[in-house]
């Protein structure tokens, strides 16, 4: 028993640094700078978290942002990371340092208190904020936000109105037929009909909008959301609806006050595998969206990725802004989701 | 619920209609246009009508040795989720069953996350982790302690399929673990403590009555394993990089996709991509009725 015991602890103590190492390389290393992710892959971050006491150069005064809004700015920029400026309103600086010539260089500790807190911040996120801008991750970010709120809430409307349609009322005929119909898909995925999908939605002029895409992930989520949606309805006494009706409550109104909120579990069951689901999505986007206004958020990291394979901090600072956001459901609902995977694989 | 009524009707194809509707739109329609195209000359450019063309996509993707390249690589990760993810997954799920280690939670959380977290991102981070001057050489190098040890498995074709089989591993096998663990739990307990008393071993209890009463799961599991296989296009698709490595690690999907979207020097390719996710598609159905008929074939045996 005990060797059973120690065999077992090892296999999983195992299986999890083996999960857990990769993520956490990936998260601590994101705040590594270029040139100490080459030198030692394994160390831990300090350019950019706690040598920041580097100087910084003027790089030119007055800065070419001034032609924004006419007030003068000065460049530093840091002797350290190349590229990395701040462009810094002549009046925060003391007026020792308001005309500085260009090359001369100025330590961070003889800028003012709430200038090199600023400066600390941005040089400790330094690889999120060039991710971030460089790779236009936030209207990635916010279309990605789009399609699983979107998509999540209309999957949950029609599957759940479906679903009552096909086990509350009376047609049971129809209702079996269009119910298997609907089911077969859960065996059908995106990959298996990109093509005639892609040519379908390019001749109504959908492929490059986020209606187009919409749709579909709509359609893909329906097939899991009939099945646990019909299964848990059925389980709702027919008596309920029946007084319902007698106090002259019509199919509508019994299902959106009495049967709806007693499918909570399930409406949120099927939101999560869903969103999680759709904001993992890739090769949809990948074919569909030939614009900039219309991509994801895996398909964004993955060309800033491909463009930037010497840029090693802004990649791995990329990969987690996608990974952040499913960790946290993921965790929090941990019991749920659980659950909704093993409800949809037996009924599938 | 009384008579049907005409209102009854309309509130019926009210609740029906929308899902049914995108649902027809979205997947069915395509699906039988995919067969039609696959057997036409279908070029959107051109402007004319398709002419029927028989099975002359068919017989090109057979003749393509790229096709049967992708096919063999498509087959090794079939091999991997089924000899490898659904054992590895079925033990796990037994040890958390039985209770051998505590924090069960804790443990099943961890090994079922990767499959939550994007592919894609899981891909890119393998992909770097792998690199010749990646942290597994590093590794490398400070236990061998030769300086210029490096991991090379992902730059040759015999070998590039390793890596993958790990990453994929270590992704799904959480999956499989969950889907044994939900149904082991249904096991009376009453059942495995009347053999134990009866003097069965642990290893018999194992092999004589939890495997054959998982058979059915361990089918459904292999199914979905090879479905999913058969359609996996991020994973290798983010953890290569384009051209040759990509093309040494080509499965069918991946094959499918730039035939069909970057191959623009062939006015047909969609239809030829149509043909091969048609053959995709035939080909997991093909192993899946094979994996029925070994199951139901290994689970009479059980029985006699």
């Amino acid at each position: 028993m005990t060797i059973q015991r120690f065999i077992s602890y090892f296999v999983f103590i195992l299986w999890t640094v083996l999960t857990v190492t990769p993520l956490v390389w990936m998260s601590y290393s994101s705040f590594k700078t270029n040139a100490e992710l080459t030198q030692d892959i394994f160390s831990m971050p300090s350019e950019l978290v706690f040598k920041t006491d580097h100087d910084y150069m003027v790089s030119s005064f007055p800065s070419p942002q001034t032609l924004i809004d006419g007030k003068q700015r000065i460049t530093l920029e840091s002797s350290k990371i190349r590229g990395f400026r701040h462009f810094i309103l002549v009046d925060r600086l003391p007026t020792e340092f308001q005309s500085l010539p260009v090359g001369q260089t100025v330590g961070l500790d003889q800028l003012p208190f709430g200038l090199r807190n600023e400066i600390l911040w941005k040089t400790l996120f330094y690889n999120y904020t060039s991710a971030w801008t460089r790779g236009n991750l936030g209207p990635k970010f916010l279309n990605s936000l789009f399609y699983v709120v979107v998509s999540t809430t209309l999957i949950i409307m029609f599957s759940m109105m479906a679903s009552f349609g096909f086990s509350k009322m009376q047609f049971p005929r129809w209702s079996k037929f269009l119910a298997n119909l609907i089911a077969v898909g859960y065996l059908l995925s995106i990959p298996a009909i990109i093509i005639p999908l892609f040519i379908m939605l390019s001749s109504l002029g959908l492929t490059d909008t986020h209606l187009g895409i919409t749709l579909v992930y709509v359609a893909f989520g329906l097939p899991l959301g009939v099945l646990l949606g019909q299964g848990y309805m059925r389980g709702i006494p027919d008596s309920i609806i029946e007084s319902a009706h007698m106090d002259g409550a019509g199919h509508w109104r019994s299902f959106l006050s009495i049967v709806m909120p007693m499918t909570v579990p399930v409406i949120i069951t099927v939101s999560i595998i869903n969103a999680l689901g759709i904001w993992n999505e890739f090769l949809l986007v990948l074919v569909m969206a030939s614009s900039e206004s219309t991509k994801s958020l895996p398909v964004g990291v993955f060309s800033f990725a491909s463009q930037t394979s010497i840029e090693l901090g802004w990649q791995l600072a990329a990969l987690v802004i996608a990974v952040v956001p499913t960790m946290v459901v993921y965790f929090r609902f941990n019991k749920r989701i659980t659950q909704g995977v093993v409800a949809g694989a037996v009924k599938g | 619920m009384g008579k049907r009524s005409r209102s009854d009707a309309v509130a019926y194809v009210s609740m029906v209609g929308p899902a049914l509707l995108v649902y027809l739109l979205i997947v069915a329609y395509p699906v039988l246009n995919s067969v039609v195209i696959s057997f036409t000359n279908f070029n959107p450019i051109a402007g004319t009508a398709p002419e029927f063309t028989g099975l002359a996509n068919y017989r090109r993707m057979l003749q393509d040795p790229d096709f049967w390249h992708a096919f063999r690589n498509n087959m090794v990760v079939v091999g991997i989720s089924v000899f490898g993810q659904i054992p590895i997954g079925f033990v796990l799920a037994y040890i958390l069953f039985r209770k051998l280690v505590r924090g069960q939670a804790f443990f099943q959380a961890m090994v079922f996350l990767p499959n939550f977290l994007s592919t894609i991102v899981i891909g890119i981070l393998w992909r770097r982790i792998f690199l010749a001057n990646g942290p597994v050489s590093r590794v490398l190098q400070a236990v061998s302690g030769d300086p210029s040890a490096q991991f090379t498995m992902m730059l040759y074709p015999e070998t590039v399929m390793i890596p993958i089989g790990f990453a994929l591993i270590w992704i799904y096998t959480g999956f499989f673990m969950i889907i044994f663990l939900a149904n082991l739990q249904k096991i009376d307990l009453g059942l495995l403590e009347a053999a134990q008393i009866d003097g069965a071993t642990e290893f018999q209890v194992f092999f004589k009555i939890i495997v054959p009463m998982l058979a059915s799961v361990l089918l459904i599991n292999a199914i979905l394993a090879i479905a999913g296989s058969l359609k996996g296009f991020d994973l290798i698709f983010s953890m290569t990089t384009q051209g040759i490595q990509r093309d040494n690690a080509m499965v069918l999907p991946i094959f499918m996709y730039q035939k069909a979207f970057l191959d623009r020097s062939n006015s047909v390719r969609f239809a030829y991509g149509a043909a091969i996710s048609n053959a995709i598609v035939l080909i997991s159905i093909a192993i899946i009725l094979f994996a029925n008929f070994v199951g139901k074939k290994l689970g009479a045996q059980e029985d006699m």
